[in-house]
């Protein structure tokens, strides 16, 4: 084990090599991991993104349902992971299903939260003129109010794949796969050979995913950002 | 894993109240109004209160309670029986995992709140922007991980429970105290230093006052991840509720599981909801 | 270099950090006591950075500062800005703590006793024209512009500092409440008395408010000094023309009072009572080519052209045209100009505060007053020249 309190610099010069050992001695297994866990996030991301844009574009304008959607969304983010995992056990049993359900959950509020905030910020000027010009109102969404509030519908959407990562490793405690797989087996193990650098792998891993998810998302919002609003 | 990030997800990048209403603007209403399209102050004012909250986990907790009675523990079977005990099994749970949550909190503060200060002051300042971008990638660590990490170093128990929670909840409230203080407005401190008051009056009177709404909001944030995370405490001989959900998934019960996971959830909205209640009475009047 | 300075500057310098050109070089400048002197200068000229530098804001990087003859370059910073009033045009106003709190701050840290603290927040209220029972227990966030400019100030005049700094403290309110926040605080300054250091980048609000106008050009230099008058009438150089802009002639007529010292021209006045006769000889006795008709209470009512009384008939409040141009005793020469551009006519009836007649500004006057005002800004400018 590493230990802080009684080890030498020689031990964790050693600890990294056999880290480093461990990771090159099985990198199809870790990337399929890895995979696993970006496929349950991305999945989670996308279903997240296009329900709550569109609910934020709905709920928006309509002070009551608005107050009501962002409580609702606050409160699933106010229950423990691990609960709202397991409560969803009794409806569609263990595997990554609970899982993303729960993860879906956690998502939206972040990117609903934009959305009306992004939508709120277009300023009322350039809509009144849109419409002057003849713009219908799907028009107008299009083309006006969500490129404008794009960039913070982004940011939220790059917040919630961040947290989607982290709290997808204990999926694996409701039967799911992902890299929690290698904290677990790390746990289970622990204190036999190999057991810390699994636990190491599950961790590192899953901050790197989400780091690496979060620079691919950022060039998107580049990209789909338009220049007049990049500063 | 944590429980606890989700709710640091709330902190977004546009505004630091944590239950789904904005952040309030600063302006007065009177020059505000103009400029904003009623159906915007409307949607600030119409917030699902704290008043509807309590009645709600009310109503939450009683659904729970008949669901526990009417599973009538005397006559069933022992893999429920046992660990849905109330008086040795669930109230201890309770009691550990807001103990857990309590002394990881205070000392979230203890450390957080005085770094964040340190780190507003000019010769601190400029590593800033850095930290909090740090902060803010934190978001994608996984609790799970970081736990078993802190059990290999510091063993079992609760004392190394809560030092991984201080340092996984450290982020919102550093970030928060940070954000906060950055966010008093250069020309009230210009006018404070302008009277002649020292930096440390101008910190103490002027700053930290104004930034306390947002602190607390971090506060707040860091609690309910504290009380997830509690919830995961179990995993290193940490007792707390989540012994039960643990229970209930191994022994396959889904009374279990749904019992364990339902207090968990009554524990964590009540006291978001305690902690709504102290952002808005610990607000400085006038801001 | 005169004993009495309230404030001077020698050769003060600011370079900032990570800059090549210091914002201030070498500045050296006397503020007697009583005096609003009135920094103005296009933006980025360094304006603000000088007025930082006397409550030490911002720390000289040469030269030094005096207060009371005493060098302040060394003391306390905190403590000499509690003898120094600041307002900035962003008033920074407390937000958490009342209009009562906020005007406390100072004398709080100067440890005066509650009771006297409440009298003095009552009192500058009073003084910056704020009902001390309406404002003294608000928030910030319940004033308008104006208002918390008003407790801007008053917070500022907390514990009676003998001198004030004020950054643009007008500049960004809106035009007609500016103009009259202006007219209190000078109503204000004329029984307090403070020592002023004014900044604006606004030269007519410079005119308006400045014993002394220092014209300020990059890094602070001083391009002219001297009070609003002489540098209207007598722009040093071109940018100082530039700067105070075309009208500068004009502008000096707003120092010029019509009152006994402005010479008046007898001028042929009649009463209704008197006959067409009686004024001809008036207007020929005097060469005018018009007699100015009178009421039974001597107040101006028509202009009445010789040609008419020559043509005889009685006269009535219906002969000739009709007195526009009227001012007060007390006017300035600018509105006296005023009345003589929308009436037309190259007189201006003065009348007193009753309404009665008092004689007639010509247009040939304001001609003579111009010229002479430049002569004498020109002359005193030639004795500094011959001094140096
Ligand atoms: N804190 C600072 N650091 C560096 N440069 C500054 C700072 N404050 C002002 N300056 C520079 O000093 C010059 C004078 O600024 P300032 O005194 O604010 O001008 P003014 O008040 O006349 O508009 C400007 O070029 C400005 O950019
Ligand atoms: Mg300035």
């Amino acid at each position: 084990m590493w230990s802080v309190l009684d080890s030498t610099r020689d031990d964790h010069v050693d600890g990294i090599i056999s880290w480093f050992d461990y990771i090159a001695s099985r990198p199809d297994d870790i990337l399929e991991a890895t995979w696993a866990h970006a496929k349950i996030t991305l999945t989670v991301i996308v279903v997240a993104t296009v329900f709550s844009v569109l609910l934020g574009v709905f709920v928006q304008r309509r002070p009551a349902l608005r107050a009501f959607a962002l409580s609702v969304s606050g409160i699933f983010l106010t229950i423990p992971s691990l609960a709202l995992f397991a409560l969803f056990i009794p409806i569609v049993g263990t595997g990554n299903e609970p899982a993303m359900y729960a993860l879906f959950l956690y998502a939206i509020l972040p990117i609903l939260r934009n959305t009306v905030t992004g939508l709120d910020s277009v300023p009322p000027a350039v809509v009144e003129s849109a419409k002057g010009m003849g713009m219908g109102t799907l028009r107008q969404l299009a083309r006006i109010r969500l490129p404008l509030a794009w960039p913070i519908i982004m940011a939220g959407i790059r917040i919630s794949t961040l947290i989607t990562v982290g709290i997808a490793a204990i999926a694996v405690l409701v039967g799911g796969d992902g890299l929690g797989t290698y904290i677990q087996s790390g746990l289970t193990r622990l204190g036999l050979p190999n057991s810390l650098e699994s636990v190491w792998t599950g961790t590192a891993f899953t901050v790197l995913l989400g780091l690496v998810l979060d620079a691919a998302l950022a060039g998107f919002q580049r990209v789909t950002t338009s220049k007049g609003l990049r500063m | 894993m944590s429980q606890l990030t989700p709710a640091q997800a709330r902190l977004g990048d546009h505004g630091t109240t944590t239950d789904g209403r904005e952040p309030e603007g600063s302006l007065p209403p009177d020059l505000e109004a103009p400029h904003e399209p009623g159906w915007l102050t409307r949607a600030r004012r119409k917030h699902l209160g704290l008043k509807t909250a309590p009645l709600g986990i009310l109503g939450l907790a009683g659904l729970v309670f008949w669901y526990y009675q009417s599973l009538n523990l005397a006559e069933s079977k022992v893999q429920i029986a046992s660990p849905l005990a109330w008086g040795t099994k669930l109230w201890p749970q309770t009691v550990e995992h807001l103990t857990i949550a309590f002394w990881s909190t205070v000392l979230v503060v203890v450390v957080a709140i005085p770094l964040g200060i340190a780190l507003t002051r000019p010769p601190l300042r400029r590593f800033g922007p850095t930290i909090v971008a740090v902060a803010n990638s934190g978001q994608a660590l996984p609790a799970y991980g970081l736990l078993i990490l802190f059990l290999s170093m510091l063993g079992q128990g609760l004392r190394t429970v809560v030092v991984a929670l201080v340092l996984y909840a450290l982020l919102p409230v550093l970030r928060n105290t940070m954000v906060g203080l950055d966010a008093v407005e250069r020309s009230v401190i210009e006018a404070g230093r302008g009277m002649g008051m020292t930096r440390w009056q101008v910190l103490t009177r002027i700053e930290l006052p104004l930034a306390v709404p947002v602190i607390l909001a971090g506060v707040r944030v860091a609690m309910i991840l504290n009380i997830g995370m509690a919830t995961l405490a179990y995993l290193i001989g940490g007792g707390g509720l989540g012994v039960t959900i643990a229970v209930g998934l191994k022994l396959q019960q889904d009374a279990v599981l749904v019992i364990g996971a339902s207090i968990v959830a009554i524990v964590a909205l009540t006291f978001d909801w305690l902690g709504a209640l102290a952002e808005t009475y610990l607000r400085p009047k006038g801001v | 270099m005169s004993q009495d300075a309230k404030i001077r500057l020698d050769h003060v310098q600011k370079k900032y950090l990570g800059s090549k050109a210091p914002a201030v070089d070498s500045l050296t400048l006397e503020v007697p006591e009583g005096e609003i002197l009135v920094l103005v200068g296009p933006s980025g000229c360094g304006k603000s950075t000088t007025l930082r530098l006397i409550n030490r804001m911002i720390e000289p990087t040469g030269g030094r500062i005096f207060l009371d003859e005493e060098d302040v370059t060394t003391v306390d910073p905190d403590h000499l800005r509690r003898r120094i009033g600041y307002v900035i045009q962003q008033i920074g106003l407390f937000p958490h703590q009342t209009i009562a709190q906020n005007i406390a701050t100072v004398p709080k840290m100067l440890k005066w006793d509650k009771a006297r603290i409440a009298e003095r927040v009552d009192e500058l209220l009073s003084v910056v024209g704020l009902d001390p029972e309406v404002y003294r227990g608000r928030y910030p966030s319940e004033l308008s512009g104006g208002q918390a400019q008003r407790v801007g100030v008053a917070r500022a005049l907390g514990a009676d500092p003998e001198i004030m700094l004020m950054d643009e403290p007008f500049g960004a309110i809106d035009p007609i409440t500016r103009d009259r926040l202006q007219n209190e605080f000078l109503r204000v300054q004329e029984t307090l008395r403070k020592t002023i250091v004014f900044v604006t980048h606004d030269i007519d609000e410079a005119i308006k408010m400045g014993d002394r106008i220092a014209i300020l050009g990059e890094q602070s230099h001083i391009r002219q000094i001297d009070t609003p008058e002489r540098i209207l009438a007598f722009p040093v150089d071109d940018f100082v023309r530039d700067f105070i802009g075309s009208g500068s002639t004009l502008k000096g007529l707003h120092f010029e009072i019509v009152d006994d010292n402005v010479e008046l021209d007898p001028y042929p006045t009649m009463t209704v009572d008197s006959t067409a006769a009686e004024g001809l000889a008036l207007a020929r006795a005097a060469h005018a080519d018009w007699v100015l008709l009178l009421d039974a209470s001597h107040r101006p009512l028509r202009w009445v052209p010789v040609d008419e009384l020559e043509a005889g008939g009685p006269v009535t409040a219906e002969s000739g045209t009709e007195v526009l141009a009227k001012v007060s005793l007390g006017a300035t020469l600018f509105q006296a100009l005023e009345q003589m551009l929308v009436s037309s006519a190259a007189v201006a009836c003065v009348v007193r505060e009753d309404g009665s007649y008092h004689g007639v500004v010509r247009l040939t006057y304001l001609n003579r007053v111009i010229r002479q005002a430049r002569r004498e800004a020109r002359e005193h400018y030639e004795r500094l020249e011959a001094m140096a």
